[in-house]
């Protein structure tokens, strides 16, 4: 119905196709911050609703299904949607760039991609891998503190992390942490427990250990 | 870089076995090194000619000069005159370049392009698709333009066969651009008269020319129908006072040549199916009459011949600085005559990179506040898009159906059918050109 409403209410729509009718109705109501775009049982890529709209570095987030799937921001990229055009340098501002190149921020995207580290099923909180990858076209949601807070009393994730050779390691460790500590109401107790099972993880490598926790408390 | 690449493609699928030349290593498609050999001969050619150009170019400044301070006399030498070529109408001075005015902060563009998957016998079904990209760039304001495209698909029995002169003909490639050429400029209307309702000062750009000369010669009815429907789109601009604009990229149109090489004939009112310097109409003239025509030859050629081959961009890259216009002209094409008060008008302005020429109604080239906000949008537009206007280049992304799309609509279509149950046949033709055996 939403459609219907929309078509009526911008006198463009006639312009466009039903696609993009369906997209800017659904924009109206939007919660979330990405549509999976491309998606594997370890990883997936989602496009931000707007440009420079993705969620942040280390930033947990949920994908909408059956069996919701928890996954950590590791990579947030802005691209040309235009495979044969790449940007240029203009040498202006971007707010000059608004009023007097509009259609450049037509054609550029904003992508993320997070790394899996679990879902959520009848029993509550698994930090494994889901049996099924996310589908595509699924809507990624931000978890709320809440959510966070409940998929990481325990610590399993930061080994999912350590073990992706794909992402910048110690860096999403730090990030990630710092979300958890907040989530878990910045509770010094939090991040000790987390910085002893780092340490079982890391060996004897105290060095790294230090810098991550050290980092992760600034 | 990419021809070579297709090139190994298609050797690789071995189409086209039987337009292979013989006796070149690669034996299929093109023979480049024949290309090469003529592609020589071409350069030569070319560079003979270009010298011959540069010279010709001169004298079309110095006649221009020459004419400026006195454009009416020109002027009138074209009304006298009958000529076999395109002839502007003067009706401003020839040597008042207009320099570029002040655009507003805020402003609209709206512009739309066309592009088409023709209807093929060979396919799968004899429909055709029209895609139409709208543009509408806001500038001044960092609102969100719109950027779009939309398909059409006909196949009904009333859409791809259409009755002219009394004749049911199936809808060819001719049938198919000139719908899409239609199309084109009502949705461009259509779009720009929304963006006015929405509170936009909006002026509406439209991909080459809007002079539909081709309409001429075409059977009555359709010739009819055609304008008739252009002129109801012109009609509601108008109402609106809406600026629109035909803008011409690469135009090799002659129009001010022509009016110098009118200057050129020593004649006081020129007729050239009577030219005296022709041969054919020489006959019944003593020697002494011969040689007075003869001593007015240019290199052996008829007087107006000096100019002949330039293009009215080439000259007035010479003219124009960056930013200024020519006067207004009107011009003389036939096909005007049923315009109405819509009658096309014509500037060639200079952009930078190019002399483009930009086509107006009357009721634009009759408004000096409008025609400044045409000239400095005209400008703008081509430095936004490096050279060409920025919203027509961003209708064409849109609207342009490439090869790869043309394919995929087509397995679409066979996939679809074969779902659906639906019997259809592909020519014997086609199914060769996807599957060559060796």
């Amino acid at each position: 119905m939403s459609t219907v409403e929309e078509k009526k209410s911008n006198p463009l729509s006639r312009f466009m196709g039903d696609e993009a009718n369906a997209v800017s109705a659904w924009d109206a109501e939007k919660t979330h911050v990405g549509e999976i775009v491309e998606s594997s049982t370890t990883e997936l890529v989602a496009e931000a609703p707007q440009l420079h709209g993705a969620p942040s570095f280390g930033q947990f987030v949920r994908v909408d299904s059956e069996m919701p799937i928890i996954g950590i921001v590791f990579n947030v990229f802005t691209h040309s949607i235009e495979p044969n055009r790449r940007p240029t340098a203009y040498g202006k501002t971007e707010d000059e760039l608004r009023r007097e190149q509009p259609q450049i921020f037509e054609l550029l995207r904003t992508e993320f991609q997070a790394l899996i580290i679990g879902y959520i099923d009848d029993m509550g909180p698994a930090q494994v891998l889901p049996p099924y990858p996310a589908r595509i076209h699924s809507f990624v949601h931000l978890c709320s503190d809440e959510e966070v807070r409940a998929f990481t009393l325990t610590h399993d994730y930061l080994r999912s992390i350590l073990n992706t050779s794909s992402v910048p390691t110690d860096e999403l460790l730090i990030a990630a942490l710092r979300q958890t500590m907040r989530a878990h109401g910045g509770a010094q107790a939090y991040l000790v427990r987390m910085g002893k099972e780092l340490s079982r993880l890391l060996g004897d490598d105290y060095d790294r250990l230090s810098s991550i926790i050290r980092r992760a408390a600034y | 870089m990419q021809a070579p690449r297709k090139k190994r493609h298609s050797i690789a699928r071995g189409r086209s076995r039987a337009k292979c030349s013989k006796g070149t290593k690669n034996s299929a498609m093109l023979d480049l090194y024949a290309v090469k050999t003529q592609i020589d001969e071409m350069v030569a050619d070319e560079r003979h000619a270009q010298e011959d150009y540069r010279e010709k170019l001169e004298i079309a400044v110095r006649e221009y000069r020459r004419w400026s301070p006195q454009w009416q006399r020109l002027a009138e030498k074209i009304a006298r005159s009958r000529t076999s070529w395109l002839m502007p109408g003067l009706v401003e001075a020839l040597d008042r370049p207009v320099p570029l005015p002040a655009r507003p902060e805020q402003i609209s563009i709206a512009a739309t392009d066309g592009s088409q998957i023709f209807p093929d016998r060979h396919e799968i079904s004899s429909c055709f698709l029209i895609n139409i990209g709208y543009i509408l760039l806001h500038y001044g304001t960092g609102e969100k333009p719109l950027m779009s495209s939309k398909p059409s698909l006909y196949y009904r029995d009333e859409e791809v066969f259409e009755d002219w002169d009394g004749q049911r003909i199936f809808v060819n490639r001719e049938l198919v651009g000139a719908k899409r050429g239609l199309m084109e400029f009502t949705e461009l209307a259509d779009l720009a008269l929304v963006a006015q309702e929405m509170g936009h000062r909006v002026l509406a750009f439209s991909d080459g020319t809007l002079i539909q000369w081709s309409l001429e010669g075409k059977p009555q009815d359709f010739k009819k129908y055609f304008l008739k429907a252009t002129m109801k789109s012109f009609d509601k601009l108008a109402a609106a006072g809406i600026p629109i604009i035909g803008y011409i990229s690469q135009s090799g149109s002659q129009e001010l040549v022509n009016a110098l090489k009118l200057g050129l004939c020593p004649q006081q009112a020129a007729d050239c199916d009577r030219c005296p310097w022709r041969k054919e109409n020489q006959l019944g003239l003593d020697a002494e009459e011969k040689e007075i025509l003869d001593e007015q030859l240019w290199r052996g050629r008829v007087p107006c011949s000096p100019v002949e081959g330039l293009n009215d961009a080439v000259l007035l890259r010479q003219i124009l600085e960056p930013g200024q216009r020519t006067p207004v002209y009107r011009s003389s094409s036939k096909i005007l005559e049923e315009y109405g008060p819509h009658w096309i008008y014509f500037f060639y302005v200079h952009v930078g990179p190019e002399i483009g020429r930009v086509e107006i109604p009357q009721w634009v080239a009759e408004d000096e506040e409008m025609l400044a906000l045409v000239h400095t949008c005209v400008c703008d537009q081509a430095e936004k898009g490096q050279g060409y206007p920025v919203a027509l280049s961003e209708a064409h992304e849109r609207a342009v159906v490439r090869g790869a799309d043309r394919e995929t609509f087509y397995r679409f279509l066979r996939d679809t059918f074969v779902k659906n149950d639906i019997r259809a046949n592909i020519s014997t033709k086609s199914f060769k050109k996807r599957h060559a055996g060796i």
